[in-house]
């Protein structure tokens, strides 16, 4: 036999035992929709020049956000001592082994499965992944694949052992865990079914998480495409909490750090499975190069009932469920949603009205732990509106605008909007895990809209920061270099606020909460600042032109003119909103039904209030500003506004309900979290339920 | 140095820094799964993991195992031993010499006083085997009292009494490999996924090779009932009638094995007389299964090449619970499907060592399945120890179910709780707090110093926990698996081993027995009583390193059988009973025995119209005690509660998540609703570890031939309650 026959016979044979149903041709996506590639594979440094990475290496932000980094860090000191990168046990079995002899070129949303294809740079084959500091390299020959899980539905008996374990290896508290499991439920004694959905990271080819954080903690490697993020770089706003729609990332609001499933790249490194999957008691978990189907299974779905669209993200899981489910099933916890069963056989998730029709106040339920959030975008939009009035307007030569300029309130009115800014900064920075950590907020400018808002809205803060400065000092030092930086800083303000409001819109339009997912965001987002700027003014220069003796009533007429266009934008805004939810099913829907239930008497008294609103400046703007009823009127109508854009702010923030997965009767269930706390039964930490902080 | 840092984020891992990784074996179900508890540099356990070289659980480890480690600096352990006059008074601390010299005169002035067997002892399925050996030594030897028993009589005495009843003696005759062969399986109200996770997976794995059907006969729709191919959802306390129906037409269609029954069985004509009343019409009427599915059923199992039966508390705890476990058996016997491959009638086991108080503990005669009733047993044994023969009864005296009754009538003035707690885990807690405060004199001896069961004790004593301390476990397969110690006691906790052999230094008899100085010392003495004749508990081929090397041995492992594997390390021991059809009677006949059904539960009415079915949930162990204080378990279930369907909670107006009063002929308690279609419309499930909850209202009618009590079928009302007074009282009966 010839060497070559020999080769082509291995061949056959390689390809018979191991490639017959382990590549069956994929099921096409409901769209194609191949993933940007992915933007950081953790290979920055790799492809430098040595001139370049020392410029990174040496730049002075980094070096100084470096150092800053250092100071208080409870990080364990990374050890390069040479160590056996997992510590394998004796005698371990095949289910813990990682099995792929045969891999797909792409997914199929036709992203590229090899990693370095992707990168499209080179990375060093032997390149250490540092784990802990160790220099050992992995032996995986898979390791640049892109990985994932793979869940077979028709197993799970929802034993815990996969949470278990994973808590175990990475020594989590009870109240954090990187898996959940959770479970739909559905039909009537007998025939009843229950389906358990186990769920940890699923390592996405867009991993919005990145995308979103604005500390860059997040880094989408190479090796296995792991997802992995940094607790010791992240400074705790929990943005990426918001924008997965898995729950993946945990907000530990203990340490005030977020952390998430590692996908066990320690032990992929050594050939074996993770802990979750190596645990799996119903063998229902399984993991390895995505798009291969494991052993013994038939099926690689996208979606099960209780999954959210994977077309967000493009995640990597697949999963198998070939047992029929009931048309309609439930979820235990207190979240209003069900899954219901389309002709194809998918489910999509519409409303449960689990707490009936009844409508109520619960304005105090209003308060949350986003409170800082609703007073900074407020007091933010209130600065910012009122500054670009006075000065946009002026600069129109609107003369009552001119007129506050060249008065005693313009240099009060100018530190008012400045200390408004600032302790709406203030109570966003104390709403961070690590507030001394706020200098990593501009890390991620490339991406992060977050990064962006907060870079606009410090810059704004400055501008106006340092016009009043430049006002205040002018006052005794009339220099001409004061008087030519006073536009600088002013025109510096206006740009990088406008900057900073677009991008805090930008910052809440996330696919996995529908409830903010609409152009509502800007309607608010910029009404607001008309509407408060305005009132911001008014209540500040009114009394001292009434008590100079000035004529108020233009001033009154913009004023009220411009936050009856400011209402009228939110009210017109939340009219849409109202009937996107309507007609969108799922978790917007549900908001919906939340807020015309929970809060159904505060959302109708809001709205109204709001209509009221725009009739009352209408009115003055219109017909009144000179009587005393307009005076009247703008007295009364000016708390009105601030409350109840207060209240809708409130509203804004408490009602999101987010794509997450289905929870359990205790654990992942919000309405028993929210009773173990208002019972004090969260005060043991067994529990496993972290009590109110405030 | 900040500046060499790479802008690529490092990765970190937790690093345990696991120093050393020890043997052991899982101190909670009776699994039997192998162990290893890592221990870092300062010998503190800080992980745990599956032993993947062992054939029970192949490196798999249910939740309860994976955070085994944690129990050991869990909170509520007591570190010294405590005392006082009366349980009114304060506990005083006094050290463990004066502890015990109190504890051996007040026992001897009860029995003076009042008689010998005036004072009770109640031990457990926790300890280790040496242990309850020690104990039968002390009890029987020189305390010398026949009210002795252990909790098992809760768990596992009906399966105890049923297998005696039908083999002539215990012991499980299959094991887990059973499932690698068998062609039909029928599960008889065994929850496996939730109870029993790793002998679920080894079954999964087993369906996963090689296809066959599984029959899960439950009342409610759990996990295994729904991935079962069939699921007979049975009106509870009704499984005899099943049984018999099964047999009815098994025999009727002529698919018995009669050649198995004439050679290895007597009493088929009974039987046959006995089942005539329970055709597939008739029973079908009685146990809420109709009759095409019980044809068949009948026939799928009598049919397969192979067929097993496993069973739990389903069948245990109920008023019936023997004659249920005769009823398996006797199926089994009439299809020929006892001692072979695929072919058995298995037990499932509670808790780890349940089979080693049976084993070994004397409880309910002498060690190594000995009866007080033998006198030839009395002799041996007596001359084995040294001491008189005329020192032992002539007969076994009370169960655990009948030792209560007689402290709350005055008889037993004094008890001594070994590792198990009462005020939880005994039906109708009403009447056992009662009884506790009858005691002249109640010492607990428990790892746990917070167990309810202490209000009303005059004397606690701090024992040492699982991996504390050394010694075997006997799984429900008949493994024999060894618990190394792992770390040492904490505080001045002792062994139970150390606290025997301590105690009996204070009695006339204690200074005539040998009480060994290890556990190892007592294994020796075992294996010389397991030797000899036709005994299946036969030990005398282990040894604790041989154990260890062989992750658990299964008995009868003989002196003999010692030469064959060992070199590599291959010992296997015995993996079925009875493969010869010989069984432990006179004869070597297994006894198939009438099992007329009488209907003597505590059905619903109008005044309490729903049925109270009680379990285990997978993340907690029974009392709580230990799962109850690890997070990352308890936070699965933190409190009780309750599943109901939801149509009935709408008809009564009960909402989701909402806290009622659930009340009985006994008493009351509140949970916490949880509405599921799980369970039927007039039928609730409460999980049974909490305390202050299902057994409040639980009425716990005693099996005839076991004296088990029946836990799950009992009949309540459900009433609403306010919601912010009942959220108080959870929180302050949930100190852990």
């Amino acid at each position: 036999m010839n060497k070559q026959t020999q080769q082509s016979e291995i061949k056959v044979q390689y390809f018979d035992v191991n490639n017959i149903g382990k590549v069956p041709p994929l099921p096409a996506a409901g769209k194609k929709n191949p993933a940007k590639p992915a933007i950081e594979i953790g290979t920055r440094e790799d492809n430098m020049t040595s001139t370049q990475k020392v410029m990174r290496r040496y730049n002075p932000w980094f070096m100084m956000r470096n150092y800053l980094d250092t100071l208080g860090s409870n990080a364990p000191a990374l050890d390069d001592t040479p160590r056996p990168i997992f510590d394998e046990r004796s005698g371990e079995r095949d289910y813990a082994k990682l099995n792929d002899p045969v891999v797909n070129d792409e997914n199929r949303y036709g992203t590229k499965i090899d990693l370095l294809d992707l990168a499209d740079v080179e990375v060093p084959e032997e390149r250490s992944m540092f784990i802990n500091g160790n220099p050992e390299v992995g032996t995986n020959p898979n390791r640049y694949k892109q990985h994932g899980f793979h869940f077979t539905a028709d197993n799970c008996i929802g034993c815990h052992a996969c949470e278990a374990a994973c808590s175990e290896k990475n020594d989590n508290p009870a109240h954090l865990a990187f898996r959940s499991v959770g479970y739909v439920e559905g039909g009537s004694y007998p025939d009843y079914k229950r389906m358990n959905i186990s769920m940890a990271c699923n390592h996405c080819d867009n991993p919005v998480c990145m995308k979103g954080c604005p500390t860059k903690a997040y880094t989408k490697h190479a090796e296995y495409g792991a997802v992995l993020q940094d607790p010791e770089t992240c400074f705790g706003c929990g943005y990426c909490t918001w924008v997965c729609p898995y729950n993946a990332p945990q907000l530990d609001p203990v340490e005030g750090q977020v952390s998430k499933c590692n996908m066990c790249v320690d032990r992929l490194e050594v050939g074996l499975k993770p802990a979750c999957v190596s645990a799996c008691l119903g063998n229902a978990l399984n993991f390895g190069v995505v798009e291969n189907m494991p052993d013994n299974r038939e099926q690689i779905k996208t979606s099960i009932p209780g999954f959210p669209d994977p077309s967000i993200t493009n995640p990597n899981i697949r999963f198998q469920q070939t047992k029929s489910m009931p048309n309609e099933m439930g979820r235990t916890d207190d979240m209003p949603i069900k899954y219901h069963k389309e002709e194809d056989g998918t489910f999509r998730s519409v409303v449960d009205e689990k707490q009936g029709k009844e409508s109520f106040w619960n304005l105090s339920r209003l308060s949350s732990r986003e409170n800082p959030l609703v007073i900074f975008t407020l007091f933010t939009q209130a600065s910012m509106g009122a500054f670009m009035v006075l000065f946009l307007g002026a600069l129109m030569g609107i003369e009552s605008l001119v007129a506050i300029k060249n008065s005693i309130a313009y240099i009060p009115l100018l530190m008012v909007m400045a200390a408004a800014q600032a302790i709406g900064l203030l109570l966003s920075t104390m709403h961070l895990g690590k507030p001394m950590r706020f200098y990593r907020g501009f890390n991620n400018l490339r991406y992060s809209p977050l990064s962006r808002e907060a870079l606009g809205v410090a810059m704004f803060f400055t501008g106006l920061a340092g016009l009043t400065a430049l006002e205040i000092v002018s006052i005794w030092l009339p220099l001409e270099i004061i008087e030519t930086l006073k536009p600088i800083a002013a025109w510096f303000a206006v740009i990088s606020g406008l900057l900073g409001l677009y991008y805090m819109c930008r910052s809440y339009l996330i696919p996995a909460r529908p409830f903010w997912n609409h152009w509502q965001v800007f309607t608010s987002f910029f009404g607001t600042p008309l509407s408060l700027g305005s009132l911001l003014l008014a209540v500040m220069a009114v009394p001292v032109f009434a008590y100079n003796g000035q004529d108020y009533t233009a001033l009154l007429q913009v004023t009220s003119g411009l936050a009856m266009l400011g209402l009228l934008a939110e009210g017109l805004g939340l009219m849409a909103h109202a009937k996107y939810l309507n007609t969108e099913s799922g978790e917007g829907a549900a908001a919906h039904y939340v807020q015309q239930t929970t809060f159904g008497k505060s959302y109708v008294a809001r709205n109204v209030l709001i209509a009221v609103g725009v009739l009352v400046t209408a009115a003055i703007t219109f017909a009144l500003a000179e009587t005393t009823i307009g005076l009247v009127l703008a007295a009364l109508v000016a708390p009105t506004i601030f409350i109840t854009l207060l209240a809708g702010r409130a509203l804004f923030y408490v009602l999101v309900i987010p794509t997450t997965m289905p929870g359990a009767f205790f654990w992942k269930n919000k309405g028993f979290e929210q009773h173990a706390r208002d019972i004090g039964l969260a005060n043991m930490p067994q529990v496993g339920v972290v009590p109110d902080l405030h | 140095m900040f500046f060499k840092r790479k802008e690529k984020n490092p990765i970190r891992i937790v690093d345990k820094k696991v120093h050393e990784w020890k043997y052991t074996t899982c101190g909670y179900c009776s699994t039997g799964c192998s162990i290893e508890v890592g221990l870092n540099e300062e010998g503190n356990a800080v992980a745990t993991r599956g032993n993947a070289n062992a054939d029970v659980n192949r490196g798999k480890l249910c939740i309860k195992g994976i955070f085994e480690h944690e129990l050991f600096d869990a909170a509520g352990r007591g570190d010294k031993p405590l005392m006082r006059d009366k349980p009114y008074e304060p506990w005083k601390k006094t050290d463990w010499d004066s502890a015990l010299d109190h504890m051996g005169g007040e026992i001897q002035r009860i029995q003076e006083t009042y008689g010998r067997d005036s004072f009770a002892i109640v031990s457990t399925g926790q300890i280790l085997t040496e242990e309850f050996y020690s104990l039968g030594k002390l009890a029987r030897g020189c305390i010398g009292t026949n009210n002795y028993d252990g909790n098992t009589t809760l768990c596992m005495a009906s399966a105890v009494s049923g297998y005696k009843r039908s083999f002539g003696s215990d012991g499980p005759p299959g094991c887990y490999e059973d499932f690698e062969h068998t062609e039909c399986l029928i599960a008889w109200g065994s929850n496996l996924p939730e109870q029993h996770p790793i002998i679920y997976w080894r079954l999964k794995e087993a369906l996963e090779k090689r296809k066959f059907p599984v029959i899960v006969i439950d009342p409610r729709v759990t996990m295994f009932a729904q991935f079962a191919d069939m699921h007979l959802a049975i009106t509870p306390g009704t499984d005899v009638a099943l049984m018999n129906s099964l047999m009815y037409v098994i025999l009727d269609e002529g698919l018995e094995d009669r050649d198995y029954i004439d050679k290895h069985t007597k009493g088929i004509e009974e039987v046959e007389a006995c089942v005539k009343d329970y055709d597939p019409v008739t029973a079908s009427k009685i146990c809420g299964i109709d009759e095409d599915t019980i044809r068949n059923v009948a026939r799928l199992y009598a049919k397969a090449g192979a067929a097993m039966g496993i069973w739990t508390m389903g069948i245990n705890q109920s008023t019936h619970g023997s004659d249920g476990v005769v009823g398996i058996n006797s199926l089994a016997l009439i299809t020929g499907n006892i001692g072979k491959p695929g072919g058995t009638s298995l037990s499932i086991t509670g808790q780890c060592n349940a089979m080693g108080t049976r084993e070994w503990s004397s409880c309910s005669g002498l060690p190594g399945y000995r009866y007080l009733e033998k006198a030839e047993d009395r002799k041996e044994i007596a001359e084995f120890w040294g001491i008189d023969e005329e020192f032992f009864p002539k007969k076994r005296g009370m169960a655990q179910t009948d030792i209560f009754p007689a402290i709350e009538t005055g008889q037993i003035k004094g008890l001594w709780l070994v590792a198990t707690n009462p005020m939880t885990s005994m039906p109708n807690t009403a009447r056992i707090r009662k009884t506790l405060e009858k005691l002249d004199f109640l010492v607990i001896q428990d790892a746990y110093a917070d167990v309810e069961t202490t209000h009303y004790a005059h004397m606690y004593l701090p024992a040492a926990v699982w991996a504390e301390k050394e010694g075997c476990f006997t799984n429900t397969e008949r493994r024999v698996n060894i618990v190394r110690q792992v770390v040492e006691p904490k505080g001045d906790s002792k062994s139970d081993f150390w606290i025997f052999k301590e105690l009996a230094k204070r009695f006339p008899n204690g200074k005539k027995i040998h009480f060994p100085e290890t556990p190892e010392g007592a294994f020796n003495e075992m294996k010389q009583l397991s030797k000899g004749g036709d005994r299946t508990l036969d030990i005398s081929g282990m040894t604790h390193d041989k154990i260890e090397e062989a992750c658990g041995i299964q008995w009868p492992y003989r002196e003999e059988d010692d030469d064959e594997g060992v070199a590599g390390g291959d010992v296997k021991g015995s993996s079925r009973l009875y493969t010869d059809g010989k069984f432990q009677t006179p004869d070597g006949k297994a006894n198939l025995i009438p099992l007329p059904f009488i209907d003597n539960n505590e059905v619903p009415d109008d005044d309490y119209p729903f049925w109270m079915n009680s379990g285990r949930v997978v993340e907690h162990f029974h009392t709580r005690t230990r799962t109850g204080k690890i997070g990352n378990m308890n936070k699965y279930s933190p409190t009780p509660y309750m599943e109901m369907n939801p149509d009935a909670a709408a008809d009564l107006g009960i909402k989701h998540q909402s806290y009622v009063r659930i009340a009985s002929r006994r008493g009351d308690a509140v949970v916490m609703v949880q509405l599921t279609q799980r369970v039927s419309r007039n039928m609730v499930f409460i999980p049974f570890h909490f305390h202050d909850c299902v057994n409040r209202v639980s009425l716990g009618l005693l099996d005839p031939h076991s004296r088990q009590p029946a836990f799950k079928q009992c009949a309540i009302r459900i009433e609403p309650v306010d919601q912010q007074w009942a959220g108080e009282l959870n929180v302050e009966r949930r100190t852990y």
